[in-house]
């Protein structure tokens, strides 16, 4: 009897483990029956203008002859983060959706510590699984990526926030992989045009915790950008502002108790609005505004349905641009992106700030405000400075505190 | 200083009563390493409580109407739950090393690594990824206590009593040093806690007194294990915005080690969980602490490096338990199957 319950048990723990060790993506999709939207709370529904909403597509589906046409690779972190993988993943549902095709998301495994090895995995299996078009996002695909481009020729591939990759990384004069059409943003503009209207709207103490450590070119951008927004709403209104600029505690785009309690900590102290910019680190800076009655800027995605906090988002057009660019593969026009480099901005309306009713939420900035803004930037009056390594610098109106 | 007294309280109290949870066990004889593995099984059920009731729309109502009483009930109950299903885990343990009289320390190294695989294969199917949150808001809009609700106002003043132990606050933290208390209390004070800690000292001769050990030693592992999954809850709704991830940033080890550096002794464990927690909101928040309210960022201008304050709490770990563990005295009979022939 002793002998069997141990023998049970041992088997018990060793199918729970085996069961973890298995690629995410065999996960059976059991989600979406379990979500049942409660009558009684419709504020909770995100804002979704279009006729069909990418979240009333399921995230996993089954296709007849059992493979997958559009392939996406996650980057760090959730595949729901309400950001950056949410955001991306949208696109290629919404495609995928209009168009009749099948798609299916691949998440690279050891989760946040996922080596180059692991993302190659992935995107094989992508190829192998019938993939015509494979979606990477994240410029941390950059070693997998260039292997499994050079592996598969004929397969395109979209990096998102990526750059033109060369067949040899020490080589630059070596030849360009044309079958990896990389989409980067003007995140600086989306982030000027985050801290000029905080600043405007009345903030004078910010925040910006960003992912990545510093080396994510994307987020680095977002946050010159802020900063440079809120010097020159502040020069304007002849106020001098603070910023708290932090990169601890995002490494892996994560939320954290640590994040947590430095948010807390910059809360209690005075800060009054956080941007937020790394994916699932949002959770940790709302949960420490709405306990210390602060504000949030929001990242990627218009984040304002997640979070009373929420005052606006720096917004980058991640769904709008994986469309554009998988179109281009089923349109056979894929040469003209492959192997160049795509930066999508104001010009393109790919970046910029929610501005429906519900999602603008400040008291005196108002819309018109924004795209007397907008328009100074779409005609060239104004630029915004993209080189991040000028973060350091004097500011006219602005006292820059990196932590 | 309200900062750093709140930050310390939110880290301290799940240690406090882990901690707890570990003298209750090692006091009937069981050595409970599966604090950590129990902690994480509690916060998962908790947070999965807290999810389905959420989706069920039961406190929708109350939530839109700002009742807070309701609120705070709701929060209890899913501490409550936590501790039944901590306790229910935790049996695995008792059965373990009471009825198979197997050895208590791969027992408890085994319910810690079945307990992570366990939760993430569970949130894999129910979340599609590796964290399960709250199906809406977040814990501090839903559960914090605030001074709004005793009709202050933004800019009113409570007082510094009041700023810094009732705004911004967390009723399970008081809950948490409640029973911390009661249970302290119930084990030195009354007749169940001295049989059960003389089932750890000497469970012979508590036996020949007509002291049933069996039953006492899977009564302090229950109590051990529904306070481990209270404690794993109220770390994740305090700290980690109601979150679980299968993953208690070790804790349930810190936990262990404040045990022991406390001596086993209720009163030794509260200031040492404290000390613990002090460095822990150190290490977070070292730029933000401003000691004595005067704008001056000591431990910032200091121009020490940052890794070194987010080493501080393991290094003090190390420190503390190098040069207190000669003098600590464990219950003597802990780790030894009891068997009544060996009497």
């Amino acid at each position: 009897m002793k002998k069997f319950i141990a023998l049970v048990m041992a088997a018990a723990m060793a199918l729970s483990l085996a069961a973890c060790g298995g690629t995410p993506a065999s996960t059976p999709a059991s989600t979406p029956a379990s979500e049942p939207t409660s009558a009684s709370t419709p504020a909770s529904e995100p804002e979704q203008t279009d006729a069909v909403s990418a979240d009333d597509i399921e995230d996993n589906m089954t296709s007849a002859d059992g493979t997958y046409e559009i392939a996406f690779i996650t980057d760090v972190g959730q595949l729901k983060d309400k950001s950056f993988n949410q955001g991306t993943y949208d696109g290629v549902k919404l495609y995928a959706a209009a168009n009749g095709l099948s798609y299916k998301y691949y998440q690279p495994a050891n989760g946040d510590q996922a080596t180059d090895d692991d993302r190659y995995d992935a995107m094989k299996a992508a190829v192998e699984g019938g993939a015509k078009v494979v979606v990477c996002a994240g410029f941390m695909q950059e070693g997998a990526l260039r292997r499994a481009a050079m592996e598969f020729p004929d397969v395109p591939f979209v990096f998102i926030d990526g750059y033109p990759l060369t067949e040899d990384p020490e080589n630059p004069e070596a030849p360009v992989l044309t079958n990896v059409a990389a989409v980067a943003f003007q995140e600086e503009q989306a982030g000027y045009f985050a801290g000029y209207a905080v600043v405007k709207d009345g903030f004078e103490k910010l925040g910006f915790s960003g992912g990545g450590g510093g080396n994510n070119p994307a987020v680095c951008r977002f946050g010159y950008g802020f900063v440079q927004g809120a010097n020159a709403a502040a020069a304007e209104l002849g106020k001098t502002v603070d910023v708290n600029y932090s990169w601890e505690y995002g490494a892996n785009f994560s939320a954290s108790p640590e994040l947590q309690t430095m948010a807390n900590g910059w809360y209690a102290n005075g800060t009054e609005i956080i941007f937020a910019c790394g994916g699932s680190m949002f959770q940790s800076i709302a949960a420490a505004a709405s306990a210390n009655d602060g504000y949030v800027v929001g990242v990627d995605v218009d984040q304002s349905s997640q979070s009373d906090a929420v005052v606006t988002s720096a917004m980058k057009g991640l769904a709008d641009a994986v469309q554009w660019a998988v179109a281009k593969v089923y349109d056979d026009t894929f040469s003209e992106i492959g192997g160049t480099a795509t930066s999508l901005g104001v010009a393109e309306h790919a970046v910029g700030l929610p501005t429906a009713a519900d999602s603008w939420r400040f008291e005196t900035f108002t819309v018109d405000e924004y795209n007397t803004m907008y328009d100074k930037v779409l005609n060239g009056e104004l630029t915004i400075d993209s080189d991040y390594n000028n973060l350091e610098q004097e500011y006219s109106n602005l006292n820059l505190n990196i932590i | 200083m309200t900062f750093l007294i709140q930050q310390t309280l939110i880290y301290a109290v799940p240690l406090m009563i882990v901690a707890l949870a570990g003298v209750f066990a090692e006091r009937s004889g069981i050595i409970n390493l599966a604090l950590e593995g129990i902690m994480i099984f509690g916060a998962f059920i908790g947070v999965l409580f807290v999810n389905l009731t959420q989706k069920a729309g039961v406190f929708a109502e109350a939530k839109a109407a700002g009742d807070w009483v309701a609120l705070q009930g709701f929060m209890v109950l899913a501490m409550l739950v936590a501790a039944i299903m901590g306790a229910v885990f935790s049996l695995l343990l008792s059965f373990a090393s009471v009825n198979l009289k197997a050895d208590q320390t791969i027992g408890g190294t085994a319910l810690n690594l079945l307990a992570p695989a366990l939760v993430l294969f569970f949130i894999r199917i129910i979340a599609n990824q590796n964290t399960l949150q709250m199906a809406e808001g977040d814990s501090a809009s839903w559960f914090m206590i605030k001074k709004s609700f005793f009709g202050y106002g933004r800019n009113d003043e409570m007082g510094f009593f009041g700023r810094t132990f009732i705004d911004k606050t967390y009723l399970a933290t008081y809950i948490c040093i409640l029973l911390f208390i009661v249970l302290s209390i119930l084990l030195y004070k009354t007749r169940f806690g001295l049989r059960l800690r003389s089932c750890g000292e000497n469970p012979q001769a508590a036996d020949s007194l007509g002291i049933n050990v069996y039953v006492m030693r899977y009564a302090g592992t229950t109590i051990s294990g529904a306070l481990a999954g209270m404690g794993g809850f109220v770390y994740a709704l305090t700290t980690a915005n109601c979150a679980s991830t299968g993953d208690v940033a070790g804790f349930g080890f810190l936990a262990l080690a404040v045990m022991i550096f406390g001596n086993w002794k209720p009163l030794n464990i509260a200031c040492s969980a404290l000390l613990f927690g002090l460095f822990k909101c150190i290490a977070a928040s070292y730029a933000s602490i401003d000691i004595n309210g005067d704008g001056v960022f000591l431990l910032a201008d200091l121009g020490i490096s940052p890794h070194f304050y987010r080493m501080l709490p393991y290094l003090i770990t190390l420190l503390v338990l190098a040069f207190t563990s000669k003098k600590s005295r464990a219950p003597k009979a802990e780790g030894i199957p009891y068997d009544k022939s060996t009497r």
